[in-house]
């Protein structure tokens, strides 16, 4: 299997880690730490206090996981939740329904499977993301997983960024397309070849989403990927002294970048960086190799490349007449090409059609999905920015034999990249942060989509949902972007239009006034009309947005709004859960 | 009365002290840390037998450097009485000439935490430590909590003085719940594997 794995270090780390967090619980629960002061422990830890219960954020370092650890987060789900967990854009799993009491033991069980929740929240450096695809996509420069995992170990406990003004987000690219929302990330890596065949890195900065969303600007080129530790140390340094603390809205590290500008800011983290990049904080070699050596290639055979369409011809005799557009389809949405010859990456979809809230799995499917993985793909799997889950390493002339295997679980719906792939927060169902429900917009929208003659005629559109502006849901990103809103108590969705995620990375425009919830589907209805209507032959959604200007889907965005009185919306809340 | 003292930046009686490569013990806090209001003109008059004192990096500034020279302080200073504490809007990169002649003066340095969320100071214990190659106690003051002190003791305190309703026996315990590390600190390097 072509994943890291733990050593001695790594583990114990991990393992006194849990029994400190046992502490501080205990502590908790004996009235000596105080709530106000357990809070940013716990969120360290990744859990939050929700609307209903205490949720746990579960690390899935850069989206890998192996099947024996699925099978981990399956048990964690039947044993202390309610049989299912949510997997999030950002490459974690959260359960929703967990007692403080018995957090301690989860994390303990995730120590057997070297998993954690360390810094999945708080104000720290989090999770580290990368490309789904990494090491198998075929447009890739360099595989970004060794440097993944060296900065995953180096951003572990790191005492000096443990407080910084706000959380902070590392996402790291090796592709020619990004699948990282890499300009949305506060430290977007991207990583290369230079002329001499060297690894380097290019560094964006103060990217984010939020209240005041704002794309990452390059402000280095070409660092050695050795001097990444001394470099990023002085950038969190920077912005540990001089990020605001002011103001909750103002702290992130995009404003610091605003406020000074790209340069300045990028002169202040070298004036740093001059004192200690020769510094023995950098990575040597030798952490190069004791990483690298876990992402070798696995075992592929040698075999043949098929292209789609001879895929298509040979299973069409094995296939009966209804399979044959559904496979078809699939095969085109929810497969991607891959470096080796022979096999292909396969996206499952967690985006049923209305009937599970977006990038759910329940402990069945989790353990199936386990299943697959070892059966067709080397015992390892992924987690998209999308919330879905890709098995990287299928041998193509196995597909049809996956496929129905797949089928069984519902994880086969050929929406990958369609309207109803569509990403979504859990929403003021759960958080207690949120405005707004997002799941039931979700729901609203996929049921209302539920044609997949008509979706798959659409073609490519991202639609993201965030119920408040924190952007779990990356609104500011989506082709169509819903976000939740407050109004003297009541939930209103604003519409956004024009959000792109990659190196064309856009913000959405707000179109204007937000909408009833129960309006969301009409509204999007006229949104879709307006662009299949203007659309020229192979023109996607954005593309025609981006010709045609906001105006004409504006227009028909307002098409049929009732104004309606406030004692119209009691209906409003009967999705609550 | 020192606990009422407005002038007073409080913590426990007892400072808990971890040298670099020696372990975490208690001992009497000798000295008081003047939160700086108050000033008329100098130094208030503390406490009896308040000989040392951490007075604000900013009023040293204003009182002790340059051609601001308050020799009574100074007095005070040569004999090994007064420190200065660093606040969290003190960039003391700017004032690194000044910090850098107070290696000869100030046997101890403080850097103060408003809140226990701020860490502010982590990166100016750091830059004592790394830029400044500072050698003499650096302690950390104020909203000091037992769940920071490991943090703390990485980034380059050597002194705490915890906030006076801390459990002291439990923030003994905090330095040694890890036995590896995976970044580099003030305490030493990360850990190797054994070749």
């Amino acid at each position: 299997m072509a994943m890291y794995k733990y050593d001695t270090i790594d583990q114990t780390l991990v393992d006194e880690r849990v029994a400190q967090f046992r502490d501080q619980v205990a502590r908790r629960l004996d009235g000596t730490l105080p709530e106000e002061e357990f809070r940013p422990l716990r969120l360290q830890n990744g859990l939050y206090h929700q609307r209903h219960a205490y949720m746990l954020r579960v690390a899935i370092p850069y989206g890998l996981l192996s099947s024996n650890q699925l099978r981990t987060l399956a048990t964690i789900a039947d044993k202390y939740d309610r049989g299912y967990g949510h997997f999030t854009t950002r490459q974690n799993i959260q359960y929703n329904w967990v007692e403080l009491e018995e957090t301690p033991n989860i994390l303990a069980d995730l120590a057997k499977v070297q998993m954690h929740a360390i810094q999945t929240s708080g104000n720290c450096i989090r999770n580290i993301t990368s490309d789904a695809f990494a090491g198998v996509a075929s447009d890739e420069y360099v595989d970004p997983r060794p440097v993944c995992e060296l900065l995953r170990q180096w951003s572990t406990l790191h005492p000096e960024f443990a407080h910084l003004p706000r959380k902070f987000k590392f996402a790291i690219n090796g592709a020619k397309e990004d699948r990282t929302v890499l300009l949305c990330h506060d430290v977007g890596i991207e990583m290369k070849k230079n002329a001499q065949g060297e690894l380097v890195a290019n560094i964006y900065a103060g990217g984010g989403m939020g209240r005041t969303p704002i794309l990452g600007q390059l402000i280095k080129q070409e660092l050695p990927w050795q001097l990444l530790p001394s470099y990023l140390t002085a950038l969190l340094r920077v912005y540990n002294r001089f990020g605001r603390r002011d103001n909750l809205y103002k702290a992130r590290i995009k404003i610091l970048v605003k406020a000074l500008g790209p340069e300045e800011f990028a002169r202040q983290v070298e004036g740093e960086w001059a004192y200690i990049a020769k510094g023995d904080d950098n990575f040597t070699q030798a952490e190069w190799d004791r990483v690298a050596k876990h992402f070798t290639k696995p075992a592929y055979k040698n075999l043949p490349a098929i292209d789609n369409e001879a895929l298509k011809s040979q299973f069409e005799s094995e296939l009966d007449a209804n399979e044959r557009i559904a496979f078809a389809r699939w095969l085109e949405r929810n497969v991607r090409s891959h470096q080796v010859p022979g096999y292909a990456s396969v996206i499952l979809s967690l985006k049923p059609h209305g009937t599970a809230a977006p990038g759910d799995a329940t402990t069945a499917q989790m353990n199936a999905i386990a299943d697959l993985a070892d059966q067709y793909s080397f015992g390892e799997l992924r987690v998209t920015h999308e919330q879905n889950l890709v098995l990287a390493d299928v041998e193509q002339t196995q597909l049809l034999q996956f496929w129905r295997a797949a089928k069984k679980q519902n994880l086969v719906i050929p929406n990958i990249g369609l309207l109803t792939d569509l990403i979504a927060c859990p929403g003021g169902d759960f958080c207690s942060l949120a405005n707004a429900k997002s799941l039931p917009i979700a729901k609203a929208i996929q049921e209302r989509f539920d044609d997949l003659d008509y979706l798959y005629d659409l073609g490519d559109i991202s639609l993201n949902i965030s119920g408040c502006i924190n952007s779990c849901g990356h609104h500011h990103v989506g082709n169509i972007g819903v976000l939740g809103v407050d109004k003297d108590g009541e939930e209103w969705y604003q519409i956004t239009l024009g959000g792109d995620q990659g190196f064309d990375a856009a913000i959405g425009k707000v179109i204007g006034p937000s909408f009833y919830a129960d309006e969301i589907p009409d509204v999007i209805t006229n949104i879709i009309n307006t662009y299949v209507a203007q659309r020229t032959a192979d023109e996607s959604f954005v593309q025609t947005y981006r010709r045609l200007g906001v105006a004409p889907f504006k227009e028909a965005a307002y098409l049929n709004v009732k104004k309606k009185s406030k004692t119209d919306e009691t209906a409003l809340g009967g999705d609550a859960s | 009365m020192s606990t009422t003292n407005p002038n007073l930046i409080h913590s426990h009686k007892e400072i808990l002290h971890f040298p670099k490569g020696g372990q975490p013990t208690l001992a009497p806090n000798e000295w008081h840390t003047w939160g700086g209001v108050q000033d008329e003109g100098g130094l208030p008059d503390l406490e009896h037998g308040a000989h040392k004192v951490l007075v604000p990096f900013h009023w040293w500034r204003s009182h002790c450097s340059g051609h601001h020279q308050n020799a009574d302080i100074i007095e005070r200073a040569n004999k090994g009485e007064i420190g200065v504490w660093f606040a969290t809007d003190d960039d003391i990169l700017k004032h690194a000439e000044i910090i850098e002649a107070g290696k000869k003066i100030w046997p101890v340095v403080a850097a103060h935490f408003p809140i226990f969320r701020d860490g502010r100071s982590f990166s100016t214990a750091a830059l004592l430590r790394q830029r400044f190659n500072w050698q003499n106690e650096v302690r950390a003051i104020g909203d000091v909590l037992i769940d920071q002190l490991l943090q703390g003791a990485r980034v380059g305190f050597d002194a705490f003085e915890l906030r006076p309703d801390q459990d002291l026996t439990v923030g003994l315990q905090q330095f040694n719940l890890f036995s590896v590390s995976t970044q580099n600190s003030w305490r030493g390097k990360r850990t190797l594997l054994e070749a």
